[in-house]
């Protein structure tokens, strides 16, 4: 799979998030080597890269996206008005969900405006381009356990088919109400990358990517110890390439359709030969 | 008359103009709205000046406005085969593809390619929601989920594209996209991405989007909803009708047309539900739909608008329209007729650009009886016939999310 | 500043930054007679629907923003809480 001409995108920033793991700093030795995470939890990052109408309004799952998209620009350097991005979610704000079913059954008529217009999946992506003045396209998709595979493989293609870098943002929220059983998800967690078409000096990793045929059995499982960390929450499939990331090296299959996988070569940055 | 205007100005965005794509053929393809099921419904009711619109009678609470309802969803469950997947918006979904042959055409494209390469993006914005809040009317006493609506996959978006997938028998790259009221035109580009990437040989895209009480009362709540049928472009229009749809179509690198001619994609960056004022990311859509077909304002036919009959909405756009076309260019919302699909209005509208092509017809502005002066040239109230058979689709939506989608009936290499 | 507030129009403006969220105002720091929208407290037509949606649930008072007063009523505290209080039932 991973021949010389596979695709490939050069990693420019990283970050993550998990109240255990608040930041890529905190996150890469724990996730590369084990080892025990910053004591205490927090409970949601915050927003202050958001405009104050918008900071005011920003549900969880906003906070959350803007968190690790802000940081991963941060990482890379690179403007984030000028990047196109891509979003992935499984459930979106199942806060708000729970909110809008339940105001339906018993006051139909007083349902908030303000929920109902971040109830939208896109709205992470939304507020995101108002914080950072961004013209340029966003992606939502929402693929129930293969949203971080699918999310990653659309910006790869984006990286691809446009040659222009492309930011990568996966988060989910806690589920609550009685829509928690049947929408599962603890705890926060968001991770997003900053992905380039060619090497540059802020190149910290290079991403060789190929689709197979392939199933589920074959995805690459998370460390246990680390599984741990963000046990529970809908966007853990992303935990195994980002323990790749931390360690600077691995291959990880990720289970994207059916019957096919994702394979992603994770290796420091190689001087082509041209 | 200058051939080509500026449509985004320097210093506003990094604006790069993207290259041309090859055309892709839309080798079959078919809808179902309040019109009807099926793309002979829509003709029919689009030629007779036929609305699908009616007195909301879908709400438990009651709500003064018109809906665009699919008749007989109500008493259609899915086969028991597919039971998992069983609520409103997979009803519709399956109603849509049993229409014009289309599971004939993907079980050939099937044969054709194999299952794995045929990739499937579906756009939606509530997907099956409904399931959700019916839970909710019924949960037990200890305020669980009722036993016949645990299943998981019923109370995500992707409950959609996992049902279409296993209805269709494609096991490759599955995607739901959720972009609001772009999500089911943004398809048509990642389609093209995923064909020229070679992660597909072919795609199946769609859009697929239901009435659901929490969206009717969320509309309701932002006092977007009109209590008459919707008058997009008219100078007393009052705001939306909300409708719903289905529809999916196969594309692919060859065929006999018509074609995908190229696409555009923006975000707006200015307020979660209101549209930017000027209607820039509008602009940067339609110039990056054109630029990646080739294709200058002169050559527009037809342009099938958003129009969602909101006050904001049809005032911007239909500035942007006066600003960069011809008075030879027609444009029109035909929300009058279905009502505004949300989720599923971006693939809804495709086709009707589909139908406008293959039966020269440009549909007017049904419900419309004075439009805004603000309105140019371009925007006609009554149907006539189709001069160019090139035309644009415009789908805009909440979060400021744009899509442009360019067809025609000639490939232009 | 203007006059004081009223208790009745404290207590909308108590009513006003729970609804929008308003972290960093106290509720008594509103001038009565500022604007409520644009550069007075930087609200805008969304705050203006919650805020409305608040008072009916309070004060069963009907408001609907895209009432052509509606200028007028939200200009200031002081207007809006005159507003609610000459609609108010009984």
């Amino acid at each position: 799979m991973t021949a010389p001409s596979a695709p490939t995108a050069f990693v420019e920033g990283i970050s993550f998030w998990a109240p255990r793991l608040p930041g890529w700093k905190a996150a890469v030795e724990v996730l590369a080597h084990g080892g025990d995470p910053a004591l205490g939890a927090l409970r949601r990052p915050a927003t202050d890269l958001l405009p104050s109408a918008e900071r005011r309004r920003a549900p969880d799952s906003v906070a959350l996206a803007i968190e690790v998209a802000a940081a991963a620009c941060t990482a890379s350097g690179l403007d984030p008005a000028q990047l196109a991005s891509v979003f992935a979610t499984t459930h979106a704000d199942l806060a708000i969900t729970d909110y809008l079913c339940e105001v339906l059954v018993r006051t139909p008529m007083l349902t908030s405006p303000t929920k109902f217009h971040n109830s939208v999946h896109n709205a992470a992506a939304g507020y995101w381009c108002i914080a950072t003045g961004c013209h340029a396209p966003y992606m939502t998709v929402s693929v129930f356990d293969r949203s971080f595979c699918v999310g990653l493989l659309e910006a790869f293609m984006q990286v691809a088919a446009d040659q222009r870098p492309v930011l990568y943002v996966a988060y989910d929220i806690e589920s609550c109400g009685p829509l928690a059983p049947v929408a599962v998800s603890r705890g926060l967690l968001g991770a997003a990358l900053v992905l380039a078409p060619t090497r540059s000096d802020r190149s910290l990793l290079q991403l060789a990517w190929a689709v197979r045929p392939g199933t589920n059995r074959e995805a690459t499982p998370a460390q246990p110890d680390n599984a741990g960390l963000v046990e529970g929450n809908a966007m853990a499939p992303c935990l195994p390439l980002f323990e790749a990331l931390a360690r600077g090296t691995g291959l990880v299959t990720l289970a994207l359709g059916l019957q096919s996988v994702l394979d992603v070569r994770v290796q420091k940055p190689v001087v082509s030969a041209a | 008359m200058p051939r080509e205007r500026t449509v985004v100005g320097s210093g506003v965005y990094p604006y790069r103009k993207p290259a041309r794509i090859s055309p892709l053929a839309i080798g079959a393809w078919t809808v179902t709205s309040a019109l009807g099921p099926g793309r002979g419904a829509q003709l029919e009711a689009l030629r007779a000046r036929r609305s699908g619109l009616r007195p909301n009678d879908f709400t438990d609470a009651p709500l003064e406005t018109w809906i665009g309802r699919v008749s007989g969803l109500e008493e259609s469950p899915l086969p028991d085969e597919f039971g998992l997947w069983d609520c409103r918006n997979n009803r519709l979904a399956w109603l849509a593809l049993q229409q014009d042959g289309f599971l004939d055409a993907v079980a050939d494209a099937r044969s054709r390619y194999g299952p794995s390469r045929i990739a499937l993006l579906l756009g939606t914005s509530t997907s099956s929601i409904g399931a959700t809040e019916e839970a909710y009317r019924q949960l037990t006493p200890d305020a669980r989920f009722p036993e016949h609506l645990r299943q998981p996959i019923i109370h995500t978006a992707h409950s959609l594209g996992q049902f279409v997938q296993h209805a269709l028998g494609l096991t490759g790259f599955c995607a739901t996209v959720t972009t609001a009221c772009s999500s089911s035109a943004k398809v048509f580009a990642q389609a093209e991405r995923t064909i020229r990437c070679g992660i597909a040989d072919a795609a199946v895209v769609g859009g697929v989007d239901t009435l659901c009480g929490s969206v009717l009362f969320g509309f309701n709540s932002l006092e977007l909803i009109a209590r008459e049928p919707c008058r997009p472009f008219d100078i007393e229009r009052h705001g939306i009708s909300i409708g719903e749809a289905g529809g999916f179509a196969l594309v692919e690198c060859d065929g006999r047309g018509p074609w995908l001619l190229g696409y555009g994609e923006s975000s707006d960056a200015f307020h979660m539900s209101s549209p930017h004022p000027e209607g820039l990311g509008a602009r940067i859509a339609i110039q990056d739909a054109l630029s990646r077909s080739g294709l200058l304002p002169t050559d527009i036919g037809y342009i099938n608008l958003h129009g969602t009959a909101s006050v904001r909405n049809d005032e911007v756009e239909a500035r942007v329209i006066a600003d960069l076309f011809p008075a030879t260019t027609r444009a029109s919302s035909t929300k009058g007729w279905t009502g505004h699909a949300l989720g599923a209005a971006g693939f809804l509208e495709s086709a009707i650009s589909l139908l406008a092509i293959a039966d020269e017809l440009v549909p007017g502005n049904l419900n419309a009886t004075v439009l805004d002066p603000v309105c140019g040239p371009q925007i006609c109230i009554d149907n006539t016939a189709l001069a160019t058979p090139t035309v644009l689709s415009q789908s805009f939506g909440f979060g400021g999310s744009n899509s442009v989608v360019a067809f025609g009936a000639e490939r232009r290499m | 500043m203007s006059s004081p507030q009223t208790p009745a129009e404290l207590a909308l403006a108590e009513l006003i930054v729970a609804a929008v969220n308003l972290e960093d105002v106290r509720p008594a720091d509103i001038d009565p007679e500022a604007p409520l929208f644009g550069d007075g407290l930087g609200l805008d037509s969304i705050d203006a629907l919650e805020i409305a949606l608040e008072i009916s649930k309070r004060h069963s008072v009907q408001l609907r923003a895209d009432d052509e007063e509606n200028r007028r009523i939200f200009a200031s505290l002081r207007a809006l809480a005159a507003h609610v209080e000459s609609q108010r039932p009984g």
